[in-house]
This record gives structure tokens, C-alpha cells and sequence, in this order.
């Protein structure tokens, strides 16, 4: 009892020095997720390591090579082992990082935007640009995710490039919603009225006084989704539509154990491990992310 | 207690009555695709001409050493000309559906295939027919076009079988597919796409004791985890093929005999010597001294494979041993920079098949390019852009092949079928398979010539010299000749593949 009056009263004082900004309110709200904090710091991590792969892998990710040691199992000079073509796996992964990560960003990125400005068209316009972009978006809505981009790949052709193009596609129509709902919400508030009285035009109000509104839902689900398009870009490499060899995609890599998994499990091991932590850690964090930023949540 | 001991008698006596049932001799053959067609004229896959010979024979056919041997022939005589075969049949065979088989039977089934009309796949092996009389009942007299000294070899190659002219009298050309009727140890059952296909004992089959079991069923397995574990369980009594990634399991269990046997599957990559810089015979030279192809057994085949020594597998008749060609790069670098590629090059890798055998074989061939300054990209086809982009590629100038990793089978057993459609200049793209868009004039010649003569020392001496001309020009670099792995349970004998990886169980028997 004595401690969350002393606590109220302290936060009371910390809130009559300080104005307490959007931006530390989240981070209030955040810190107190240990799960989705333990992610983030995952995906920071992952991020670095990405980035930083080409110079702290042991041996390089494609030309190496050791036939003296095909399928051999995890040891000190070998992290992870080393896979039915003597390349070593530990360097492989790392790299992938990079191309995985890349690839769900990029992806997502694009979708986000696209989806986006979409979405604020048709919310802020209504009438028959709502109705065009709304039912385009119906209509991918209908295709399950995956197979959706399957077909994309399919018309595109295999590559990374174009795995990435088809996730981002996909990845648009659920953007568009989501902003196009928001939107209509905000459009009849009054500060939207108070600005459009002043003579502001379509535009200023769109995007100095909406699309800020909307930010915080699309970067929450933009954290969501990079899960789910790491996982599709990385089933697309598996089922041989995404990355080519020797590319070291952790779906390719997957693909590419399943014929040595008997003989060689660490080989399929590693690289599904690191889909899934990766996944993991990004669903994590995008779940802390809503919590953190949803003013309708507010936890006590 | 009355009762139960009721029921037991009534299970025991159950017991007694389902005895018999399990003494038959039921087998399962594993396969690693679905059947095309049961009509091995229109086949193209070696696997359904395989199944086939459950229920149909050949008047030749190869033994286990791809020895050709007469089967419902009893032997042939050629004129000197080499244009009049005369070949004389076994006496007393029927067909399944009582049909006897005789000269005019032979005639029949010749006539079908040679006649444009029906469209059947191996037309091609056969349209050298130019007319096919039966001068009694067992005597037939071939006629051909033009003097072609591997015929009796293309008699041999499993499309050519004997089927009922009943049974192709009542279901016409097409539809015998469905109810094949030959003069072979069994008769078909059914045939349920794509699960599995059963044939039974046949009692009236001419070489009498056989066969020794009483059905087979053919099981495409298509997964290969999944075909081993078939074999694992016992479910399945033979599998072909095992991948080479679980021989050491499958060597690992007590009751399966895994068994390596020779090929004539010759594994290369071939060089488009119209483009540059493949039109460099030291280039091409320097990408066959740049691999290792121990190294590459190892890798892609489990060891199961060994360097190829020539243009033609050993197997072969009329091959002839030139390598294996070695593995030296010190003297590829310097090859490379006598045509003037100090640094190498970059250039395309196309792989004409996508298993995982081949994406080893394309990943372990870029590496080992990689090492002398040859940068590639790696394209696995699938069938059907192998088709497009490789076999039916109408104009030889913009062809887009370059490294191009294949593999040949040459299913008659004879040098002809293993260089003419490879390595002949009338067979550039789309006509046949010569990716290499190689042209030699003086082995063009030689292979002409060695069709033309039937005089056996004259074919050697042409053969030997296109062979060393080849070697010589490398329009590819000749990889493995690789090794076929099946895997028996060890209560089943008799079964095992011959190296064109076509099966021959006449002896089958289950313990």
C-alpha cells in the first residue's frame, strides 16, 4: 500500500518536472515487456551480425571448402559442422542472416509504403478509389499468403529479387486496410476539420496531419509482418523459387540438408534453428511493439 | 472359459486356413517414379521400359554385362550388304492370351511401330525399317532403308518387345497401353495410377520353372526418405534407386544387401564450342584439368562413382579407354592464359537436372572453376526449360547453353547410340543432344563409316579413331561414370540392375 502511494506520488512529481513525450511513454511501456525487451535485443544483435558478416565469419560462406570433412558434425574449428560439400556451416548461417533479413525488411518495406499511400487514398477520397483499391485488396486477400507468392514466382521466375517482390505484394493489401481504416477514423476529428477550415490542401492534411496518426498501427504491424516474410522468402528458397545455389539462403540450406538429414542432422539443424529464433524474436517483439503503442491498452 | 476357448479354435483355424495365403510369394519393387506408359514402343523412360519386361520380352536383349543374347530369337543372319537381316524364333511360345507367337507376330509389331501414324515415342530407333516379311512361321526377313550394323543392338534395347497382335487387334494402338499382353513370366493384374501397378505368375511361360514368385507389385516411391523407410520396415523387398546421400544407412541394416553395380551412365559437362571462349580448344581444356573428379565422386556420389575414362562408358561395346583425363591446376592456369584469360571469366552453369544429386555435382563444379578464376552461375532446369532453353533450341548461333552438366545412358549397349546423338553434327539442338555443338568432319565420317560396315574390325578401328579424335578436341569435360545403387531385403535373389539401369528379374526368387 505505502510503496504504490509513494509510487504515484513520485510519478506525479516526474510528470510535473518533465512533459511526457510520445516517444518516453513508449519506452516506458515497452521496458516493462521482458519477453518482447529479450527480443528486441535479439533482433539488434541479428542486425549487427548481418551486417557485420563479412568480416567475422571464420571462412568465407561460398568458396571455401574441405572434402576431408564432408557431412562432419559441430567441433571447435567447425561451429556448427560442416555440410555435404565441406563448406562450413557457422559462416553460412551468419550470411544468411544477412540475405534473410534483407529480404523481410525490403519486402515489408516496400509493401508498407505501397500499401500505405493506398490505404490513405482511399480512406481520406472514399467513393470509387476506395472502392477499386478495397476490392483489389479483397481479391489478394482471398489467395492464402503463401500461396499467393508461389504464383507471383511462378509468373515472375525464381531469384531472390523476385521472391522479394512477390512477399511485398502480398504484404500490401493488409497495409492498405489497416491505414485506410485509421484513416477514416481520423479524417472526422476535429483537428483534421480545424486544419481543412484553415485552408489547408488534400495533401498538407493527408500527410502533416493523418499519416502521422496512422504511424504507430503500421509500425507495429510492420515488426509482425517481417516475421512472415522472412518465413515465406525463406519457403519459397526452400521449395527451390527463391535464392540459388550456393547462395547460403537458410531456406535453401534447409532444402538442400533434407537429402543428408540421416546421415547428417546437424546440417538441417542450424539453419531451421535460425529461421525459427528469428522468427521468434521478430513476432516477439512486434506483440511488445502493439502492447507498447496501443493507447486502448493501458496496463495498471 | 467355454467360450473363449471357442473363439481361440475359431482364430486357430484361421490361422490354418490364412497359412497358405502367406506362403505366397508376393513382392514389392520400390521405383522412384511414376510409369509413363506400360507400352515400352512408347516409352522414353528407362523405368516403365523396366516394368515392362514383367510381362514382355524382346526377340534380343542384354545380359548382365550388357552382353547382347538372343531371347525369343534364336539367332540372325545378315547379308553382306547389311541391309537383310534373317532371324530365326523359338519354337513353342504363346502369349498370355493364347496367341501363338510367330514370324507373322514379329511382323506385326514391327509394322506398328514403323508406321508414322501411331506416333509411338521410340519411332526413331526403329524408321531405319523399310519392310518386314515372314518367310514361314519362325523365320523373319528385315529389310532396312540403308545399312545400319547396330540393328540387331536396337532389336535388344528394351522398347523393343512382342506384343499380342490379338490383343493389339482388339484394343488398337493406343489403348494396349492399358492391357498389355506379351509372352512374359507375368501377366498383368491392374494398374492404378499413380500408386502401384501388379503382375502375377503367368502358369504358361516358355522357359518352364519360372518365374519363381507369384506376383510383383511396382510401387513408385517418389520421396527418397520415404522409399527407404519402405525398405527399412520391409514393406518393400527391392529399391531402385538408392540415394547415394543413404547408402551407409540402408549398408547399416542387417536384413538389406545394398549392391553397387556399373553403369553405362556417363556423367559430363559439355562446352558450346560456338561460343567464346568455348571455341578455345585450350580453354576447354583447361575447365576438364580444373576439376577433380575423384573428389567429385566423393562429394556428389558417396564415393559410388568413378572417373570417367573416355567419350564412351567401358560397358559399351567398342569403347575405348583414354583417360581418366587429370586433375591439374597448375596446368589449367596456364592454359587459361595462353588463350588469354589470365583472370578467368564468367559464365553460365546450367545443371539439366534439379535433384539433389545434381545440385551437389553443379555446386561442387563451381567451386572447383572458382580455383582457376571461373566464375559461374548456377541455374538448375527443370524438364521442361531443359526442353526450351537446351534440347529444342531452334537456331545453333543464339543457343544461350554454355556449361551445361548431363548425363547419357547409351540403352543399346553399342558406340553408335553413345555418339552419334551426342557428338555428331547432325545432331546440334533441336534434332538430337549434342549441346556441345561440336564438329568434327573426320568423325562424322568415322561414325557414318561404322554404321555402314558390319565387318566388327573395321567398326573398332573407326570407333577407336572418333573416340580419340574427341578426346582430343574436348568439347566436354568427361566427369563420373557413376555407379547404381539398389538395395535388396536378403530373403529376395534374382533382381538386380543392369548398367543402363534397367532391371532384369527373370531369376527372382523369394526365400
Amino acid at each position: 500500500m505505502g510503496s504504490s502511494i509513494l509510487r504515484s506520488a513520485t510519478d506525479d512529481a516526474a510528470s510535473g518536472e518533465r512533459v511526457r513525450t510520445p516517444w518516453s511513454e513508449f519506452s516506458r511501456k515497452f521496458r516493462r515487456q521482458k519477453v518482447a525487451v529479450a527480443a528486441g535485443v535479439f533482433v539488434v544483435l541479428l542486425v549487427v551480425v548481418a551486417v557485420a558478416a563479412p568480416w567475422i565469419v571464420p571462412y568465407n560462406a561460398e568458396t571455401y571448402f574441405d572434402y576431408d570433412a564432408l557431412n562432419a558434425p559441430p567441433s571447435l574449428a567447425h561451429l556448427f559442422g560442416v555440410d555435404s560439400l565441406g563448406r562450413d556451416i557457422f559462416s553460412r548461417i551468419l550470411m544468411g542472416a544477412r540475405i534473410s533479413l534483407a529480404a523481410g525488411f525490403i519486402s515489408v518495406a516496400a509493401g508498407a509504403v505501397i500499401g500505405t499511400l493506398l490505404g490513405l487514398v482511399a480512406g481520406y477520397y472514399e467513393g470509387w478509389a476506395d472502392r477499386i483499391v478495397m476490392r483489389i485488396c479483397d481479391v489478394l486477400f482471398a489467395f492464402p499468403g503463401i500461396l499467393l507468392a508461389i504464383g507471383i514466382v511462378a509468373i515472375l521466375g525464381g531469384g531472390m529479387a523476385n521472391v522479394i517482390a512477390a512477399v511485398a505484394i502480398f504484404s500490401v493489401p493488409t497495409f492498405a486496410r489497416l491505414v485506410r481504416g485509421n484513416t477514416l477514423g481520423l479524417k472526422h476529428l476535429t483537428f483534421v476539420e480545424a486544419a481543412r477550415s484553415l485552408g489547408a490542401s488534400d495533401r498538407t492534411i493527408v500527410l502533416r496531419h493523418i499519416l502521422p496518426g496512422t504511424i504507430s498501427a503500421v509500425v507495429v504491424y510492420f515488426s509482425l509482418r517481417i516475421g512472415t516474410s522472412i518465413i515465406t522468402a525463406a519457403s519459397l528458397s526452400f521449395l527451390g523459387m527463391g535464392a540459388q545455389p550456393p547462395t547460403p539462403e537458410w531456406g535453401a540450406m534447409l532444402d538442400a540438408a533434407r537429402s543428408d538429414m540421416l546421415v547428417a542432422p546437424h546440417e538441417a539443424i542450424f539453419p531451421a534453428l535460425a529461421i525459427f529464433l528469428t522468427v521468434l524474436a521478430f513476432n516477439l517483439l512486434g506483440d511488445g511493439l502493439r502492447d507498447a503503442l496501443d493507447p486502448k491498452i493501458e496496463r495498471v | 472359459m467355454k467360450p473363449l476357448v471357442r473363439l481361440l479354435a475359431v482364430a486357430l483355424a484361421s490361422l490354418a486356413v490364412a497359412a497358405p495365403a502367406l506362403a505366397s510369394k508376393d513382392v514389392v519393387f520400390a521405383v522412384a517414379s511414376t510409369f509413363t506408359t506400360t507400352d515400352p514402343y512408347d516409352a522414353n523412360d528407362t523405368l516403365s521400359q523396366a516394368m515392362a519386361k514383367s510381362f514382355y520380352e524382346g526377340l534380343f536383349g542384354f545380359d548382365r554385362n550388357m552382353k547382347l543374347i538372343p531371347v525369343l530369337a534364336e539367332g540372325y543372319t545378315a547379308s553382306p550388304d547389311g541391309l537383310v537381316y534373317t532371324i530365326k524364333l523359338r519354337h513353342g511360345v504363346k502369349f498370355q492370351d493364347g496367341t501363338d507367337f510367330n514370324a507373322e507376330a514379329v511382323k506385326v509389331n514391327f509394322d506398328r511401330v514403323t508406321n508414322p501414324d501411331n506416333k509411338l515415342k521410340r519411332y526413331g530407333l526403329y524408321k531405319i525399317i523399310a519392310k518386314t516379311e515372314a518367310v514361314d512361321d519362325f523365320t523373319v526377313r528385315v529389310t532396312l532403308k540403308e545399312p545400319f550394323s547396330a540393328f540387331i543392338n536396337d532389336l535388344a534395347h528394351p522398347s523393343g518387345v512382342m506384343i499380342s497382335p490379338a490383343a493389339l487387334a482388339k484394343w488398337g494402338s493406343k489403348d494396349i497401353a492399358f492391357h498389355p499382353v506379351g509372352t512374359g513370366p507375368f501377366k498383368f493384374v491392374e494398374w492404378r495410377q499413380p500408386d502401384y501397378l501388379k503382375v502375377e505368375k503367368w502358369d504358361g511361360y516358355w522357359k518352364k520353372g519360372y518365374p519363381k514368385v507369384d506376383s510383383i507389385t511396382w510401387k513408385p516411391v517418389v520421396d527418397n526418405n520415404s522409399r527407404a523407410a519402405l525398405m527399412q520396415t520391409g514393406e518393400a523387398q527391392f529399391t531402385f534407386p538408392v540415394p547415394y546421400e543413404l547408402a551407409q544407412v540402408l549398408k547399416a541394416k542387417p536384413d538389406l544387401e545394398l549392391v553397387a553395380a556399373p553403369s553405362i551412365v556417363l556423367r559430363y559437362l559439355s562446352m558450346n564450342t560456338l561460343q567464346k571462349p568455348f571455341d578455345d580448344v585450350r580453354v576447354r581444356e583447361a575447365i576438364a584439368y580444373a576439376i577433380n573428379k575423384e573428389a567429385l565422386a566423393k562429394v556428389a556420389f558417396s564415393g559410388y562413382a568413378v572417373p570417367a575414362d573416355g567419350v564412351v562408358p567401358d560397358a559399351v561395346e567398342y569403347s575405348v579407354k583414354l583417360g581418366p583425363w587429370p586433375y591439374d591446376v597448375a596446368k589449367a592456369k596456364k592454359l587459361l592464359t595462353e588463350a588469354g584469360y589470365p583472370n578467368g571469366f564468367e559464365t553460365e552453369l546450367w545443371s539439366a537436372y534439379n535433384y539433389s544429386t545434381a545440385q551437389k555435382v553443379a555446386q561442387f563444379l563451381q567451386q572447383q572453376l572458382q580455383q582457376v578464376g571461373i566464375r559461374t552461375r548456377i541455374t538448375m532446369l527443370e524438364a521442361g526449360q531443359r526442353v526450351q532453353k537446351v534440347e529444342s533450341w531452334p537456331d545453333p548461333k543464339t543457343a544461350p547453353v554454355r556449361l551445361y552438366y548431363v548425363g547419357w545412358s547409351s540403352s543399346t549397349g553399342e558406340a553408335d547410340w553413345a555418339l552419334r546423338p551426342l557428338l555428331a553434327s547432325e545432331s546440334w539442338p533441336p534434332v538430337l543432344f549434342n549441346t556441345a555443338y561440336y564438329r568434327n568432319d573426320q568423325v562424322d565420317a568415322d561414325i557414318k563409316g561404322a554404321l555402314a560396315t558390319t565387318d566388327k574390325v573395321e567398326k573398332a578401328k573407326l570407333y577407336r579413331d572418333a573416340q580419340e579424335r574427341i578426346w582430343k578436341d574436348a568439347p566436354w569435360a568427361p566427369l563420373v561414370t557413376e555407379e547404381l545403387l539398389s538395395a535388396h531385403n536378403r530373403r529376395l535373389t534374382g533382381v538386380y540392375v543392369m548398367p543402363d539401369a534397367s532391371f532384369n528379374f527373370t531369376d527372382i526368387d523369394l526365400r
